[in-house]
């Protein structure tokens, strides 16, 4: 009976062409623009580390003096201090933690051999590899022994060490970090992310770096940070070690606990070191403040999703309420039209429920049309962003979920139209049209 | 004849099928007359003026590994190559690049910190005494600074003593007042303010307090990473920009030079998804529209497919062709209507929702008028084909009996 | 009053020339009642439409009221149309989003006449046909008999010179054709030309004037009056 309703929906179309197309023209370009919009505000939005963003924190701490404001949503620093970060890291804890720091360097060989470069490096600690699921091809993490003593190591990405020394396999080899010459101890897959939720403070869809070293190298060398610093106080800093020491923002902090029993463990030792650190004369405000958040607060809390992507997500909704009522109307014209031919079908003996069902396989079948369509047209569409903007690349793309999501609106839109005007026709009284006519 | 169900009649459908136009015609007016305005607000935001001519100066940065250089020795001999290149009118290292989203800002103070005092945000721009020139910017009081007052640092352990500043961050510290002369505090660092700059955008267009508010300070402390900027005569940027890389480096070549980017291509890419967000909206409204028309359009087809035996009839009882014509638009005008009255209240709903929960400014009252005043024409437009077909039906249809 | 001279009509597809009506002459007086009858397809639905204008007409000459037909445009004939004419179709065709009153009202506003003057009009109208107490209801809710009654009083609303009527009882069962003839003939008693197109021969009896239609031309023309036994075409 399907088949058979397919082909005389298949037939309904062909006899009215031109208001078939008209339809499915409009679900297309509804469906379309919705989705485009849509697969930005998808991607933008996505868990972008799904097996453990429940366990992965980002620590808060509310350093600042009473009175003075943040312009976080709840005024807490993005950002730790140094002071903090290094000893939040040598904490006694049993938890994997990662201090991180974007800075950059001009990375060369010291011969000609490959022309120099400017890359952006993260400073990290050497449990962040294994928190956020940064996978070696070769060699491995620095060290406990490298890490306390600021060697000169680092971890590079694939394509870097493909670039730098033709190979994936460069454990073993050094390069120049500027005037800083390093030991690669091991190679990484590149680090595939559309959003950098781990340092959201430049930009939250740039790429993630290719080099890593680790942290104790900042104090060693006095690496400063290529990502922004922040004070609420005047510190004069003439030297390095002046930062080092001041109350500026300025490194992000990552902690893994696995349950909720060690995130109290966590919170008391977080609570525990407020107390300590008021008694040396920080931390003066009367209430005690810290803030874990996981991976997906993180990124709501930083606003990641941009606002003008949920206007446009917002005004696509109510432009494909209107491709709907458009469709509601033609396909009352059209199928009321019909009626005749359906008071004969009844008079035939087809049930209410069969007149029903054909109409709803009708409305899907312009609804599965206008999806393919509309998937075109987001195609288009999301062609026309990434040719707009170069960071939306990884952005404006439709995922898996994204393509099967297309038709699946257009097919439920559809028949959502198409009820009420499949109700009205399969009310149809066989007589009143069989005597008319 | 009487056993007809009320749902068929002709008037209840009629009534669904307008209603349905109306609902059209509403959201099309909501929709559009928040849409554009958000577009017009975005073209006043991409299209103001800046103060710089953005085509004729670019910036690049330098990142030096090499330590065998004195870097404050090295920006001096930079400055001076660059300068005498030809085509371009000045050249100068500075600390940020304006219209490009990366800079520093700090407070700015009546009194020097801890005192408490009044405190004006603004961005600050670290350069010398040809800074001036190579940003173009208009000096409207005042004096620029020297090169005696401008101070050479490699650690911050000295700190300028004068400052140019633009008359919006001056007006605001003094207001009513002359700011030529008087003394702001950097922390519990004072300056004189010996010049007065007018128009001077600085690095963030997009925060409305801060963007006019700048301060340049004479002070020249780069590190191994920094930035020059180089003003060129008109239409000569791009051949000064391709000489860059190997002058930079035949002056030294232990370093990386990086991002020679022009200023216009910096704004550009600051906007971009403002300009992204406007093209979408166009795009969204043009498509809007164009649907809305086709459904108007569709819909009166039908219902003249549906009544053309009735329009024969009228016709035959001595209606004139433009009796049809008019009674179409003017059924189609009444829907229309009520659509938009219907519209323009979603509109200022949409507007206020938009307003409450984005930072969008509240809707003008113009643009909802001149959009539903479009909508209604659109519609005109799109019934007027339909209607005319309507009107050329034969009356003698009224005497065939199907 | 309406004169027909030579009239001709020529239906031309691509491969043949139809002519439905031939050298057509016909003269009607003011306050005749004429019966038109004929089989089908043979031009007496045609005949119907050019005297009612609402076709053109190939070749000859066509006079209404001493106005020459063939010589007006679109608005003039509508208007015409509009004043002289009054038709009752087979179909009834009412319009079906209107009621009884707004339904006769329709040629009253092509007219142009005064909304108080529509009001006297379109009551008189339907107290004529005894619908008057209905003006509120739509066609739909109405039997047959009273929809083509409705369809007269919206004929009669404009005092039209000439009647015009398809079928008027083609659609309805005896009793209300009888009660529809009779309608009719109180109408031409009380002055109006009535030219009525039937296939059936008693009530085309009933009319003083008969013409028959057969191949686009007048075939016959009797005049029964007085003598109803001369039945044609039964």
């Amino acid at each position: 009976m399907f088949s058979h309703y397919i082909d005389l929906s298949w037939r309904s179309f062909k006899r009215t062409p031109l208001v078939s197309l008209l339809m499915v023209i409009a679900i297309g370009v509804g469906i379309g623009i919705t989705m485009t919009s849509l697969s930005v505000y998808h991607m933008m939005s996505m868990d972008p580390i799904p097996e453990k963003s429940d366990k992965l924190f980002a620590v808060q701490l509310q350093s600042m003096d009473e009175g003075e404001s943040w312009w976080s949503p709840d005024s807490m620093p993005y950002q730790l201090t140094y002071r903090d970060t290094e000893n939040l890291l040598n904490a006694d804890l049993p938890f994997k933690r990662a201090a991180l720091m974007k800075t950059g360097f001009s990375v060369h060989l010291n011969s000609d051999k490959v022309k120099p470069f400017l890359e952006q490096t993260r400073v990290a600690s050497r449990d962040a590899f294994d928190m956020f699921n940064l996978s070696f091809i070769n060699g491995g993490v620095w060290s406990k022994e490298q890490e306390s003593s600021a060697a000169p190591v680092a971890v590079i990405s694939q394509s870097i060490s493909k670039k730098l020394f033709g190979t994936s396999n460069s454990v073993g080899e050094t390069f120049y970090l500027d005037d800083l010459s390093v030991r690669v101890v091991g190679v990484i897959e590149d680090w595939k992310l559309h959003i950098k939720y781990f340092d959201l403070n430049n930009g939250s869809f740039n790429k993630p770096e290719h080099i890593f070293i680790p942290f104790s190298l900042i104090k060693a060398n006095e690496i400063d940070t290529w990502g922004n610093t922040n004070g609420w106080k005047h510190e004069p800093v003439k030297v390095f070690n002046d930062k080092l020491q001041s109350e500026k923002f300025w490194l992000q902090f990552w902690v893994e606990l696995n349950n909720a029993s060690e995130k109290r463990v966590f919170e008391a030792y977080l609570e525990n070191y407020i107390a300590e650190e008021k008694k040396a004369g920080r931390f003066t405000r009367e209430k005690a403040e810290y803030k874990l958040r996981d991976v997906n607060q993180w990124i709501s809390y930083w606003e990641v999703v941009n606002e003008d992507n949920k206007i446009m997500v917002a005004l696509s909704f109510m432009f494909l309420a209107v491709c709907l009522a458009n469709i509601l109307g033609l396909l009352l014209a059209k199928f009321l039209r019909r009626a005749p031919e359906v008071g004969v079908r009844r008079a035939l003996g087809a049930s209410k429920k069969q007149v029903f069902f054909q109409h709803i396989v009708e409305v899907g079948m312009l609804g599965l049309f206008g999806g393919v369509i509309g998937i075109i047209v987001a195609q288009v569409g999301l062609f026309g962003i990434r040719q707009s903007l170069s960071y939306y690349d990884a952005l404006a793309n439709m995922d898996i979920s994204m393509l099967m999501t297309a038709p699946l609106i257009a097919i439920s839109a559809c028949i959502i139209a198409g009820l009420y005007p499949a109700w009205l026709v399969c009310n149809t009284t066989p007589a009143t049209y069989l005597k008319t006519q | 004849m009487l056993e007809i169900k009320p749902i068929f009649n002709a008037l209840l459908r009629s009534k669904v099928g307008a209603v349905l136009l109306l609902i059209q015609i509403a959201i099309t007016t909501a929709i559009v007359s928040n849409a554009a305005f958000i577009i017009k607000d975005r073209l006043d935001y991409l299209n103001q003026p800046t103060g710089y001519e953005e085509e004729n100066i670019f910036k690049f940065n330098v990142m030096t590994f090499g330590t065998d250089v004195d870097l404050i020795q090295q920006v001096d001999l930079d400055e001076q190559m660059l300068r005498a290149m030809p085509g371009v009118v000045d050249a100068v290292q500075i600390s940020a690049v304006p219209l490009s989203g990366g800079g520093s800002s700090t407070g700015f103070r009546l009194k020097p910190v801890p005192e408490k005092s009044k405190s004006v945000n603004a961005s600050y721009f670290e350069t010398d005494e040809h800074g001036l020139n190579t940003l173009g910017v208009n000096l409207i009081a005042g004096r620029n600074f020297t090169e005696d007052e401008v101070v050479l640092n490699r650690d911050y352990s000295k700190f300028p003593k004068v400052a140019l500043a633009t008359k919006a961050l001056m007006d605001e510290l003094y207001p009513g007042e002359d700011g030529l002369g008087k003394v702001i505090y950097m922390g519990d660092q004072p300056l004189t303010i010996v010049g007065i700059i007018g128009m001077m955008k600085g690095p963030w267009l997009k925060l409305e307090n801060r963007k006019d508010k700048s301060v340049l300070l004479p002070t020249v402390s780069p590190g191994k990473l920094h930035q020059f900027l180089v003003r060129t005569e008109p239409e000569r940027r791009a051949e000064v920009m391709k000489q860059i890389e190997s002058a930079m480096h035949s002056n030294y070549a232990k370093r990386v030079i990086q991002d020679l980017t022009g200023l216009d291509v910096k704004k550009a890419d600051y906007v971009a998804e403002d300009r992204l967000m406007m093209r979408m909206l166009v795009i969204l409204i043009s498509v809007l529209v164009l649907v809305t028309a086709l459904g108007i359009f569709g819909l009166t087809l039908f219902n003249i497919n549906k009544r053309t035996k009735q329009i024969g009839t009228r016709r035959a009882l001595g209606a004139r062709k433009s009796a049809i014509i008019s009674y179409f638009v003017v059924e189609n005008s009444l829907i229309c209507i009520a659509g938009l009255v219907l519209g323009v209240c979603g509109a200022v709903l949409l507007g206020q929702q938009l307003m409450a929960h984005y930072s969008v400014p509240a809707l003008s009252n113009w643009y909802v008028a001149i959009t539903a005043v479009a909508v209604f024409v659109m519609s005109l437009l799109a019934v007027i084909g339909p209607a005319r077909r309507a009107a050329n039906i034969d009356p003698s249809i009224a005497t065939r009996t199907i | 009053m309406l004169k027909m001279n030579n009239i001709s009509k020529m239906y031309q597809t691509e491969m043949v020339q139809t002519h439905a009506l031939r050298d057509f002459n016909l003269n009607v007086e003011e306050g005749e009642f004429i019966a038109v009858t004929g089989p089908s397809g043979s031009g007496k639905t045609t005949f119907l439409n050019i005297a009612g204008m609402l076709e053109p007409f190939t070749g000859g000459e066509y006079l209404l009221d001493g106005i020459d037909v063939g010589k007006l445009n679109d608005n003039q004939r509508a208007d015409l149309r509009n004043q002289k004419i009054g038709f009752i179709f087979q179909g009834f065709n009412l319009i079906p989003d209107l009621n009884l009153y707004e339904n006769v009202e329709v040629p009253l506003r092509y007219r142009g006449i005064k909304a108080a003057e529509r009001k006297r009009r379109i009551e008189q109208c339907l107290e004529q046909v005894g619908l008057a107490s209905r003006a509120k209801h739509l066609p739909q809710q109405l039997s047959g008999g009273q929809q083509q009654r409705v369809a007269i009083a919206r004929a009669l609303a404009g005092e039209p010179r000439f009647l015009l009527a398809d079928e008027p009882t083609g659609n309805l069962d005896s009793l209300m054709a009888r009660q529809v003839m009779e309608l009719l003939e109180q109408i031409n008693r009380d002055g109006a030309t009535i030219i009525m197109v039937t296939h059936d021969a008693e009530l085309a009896r009933r009319a003083p004037r008969n013409i028959q239609v057969v191949d686009g031309q007048l075939a016959d023309f009797t005049l029964y009056q007085g003598n109803p036994n001369m039945a044609v075409g039964a």
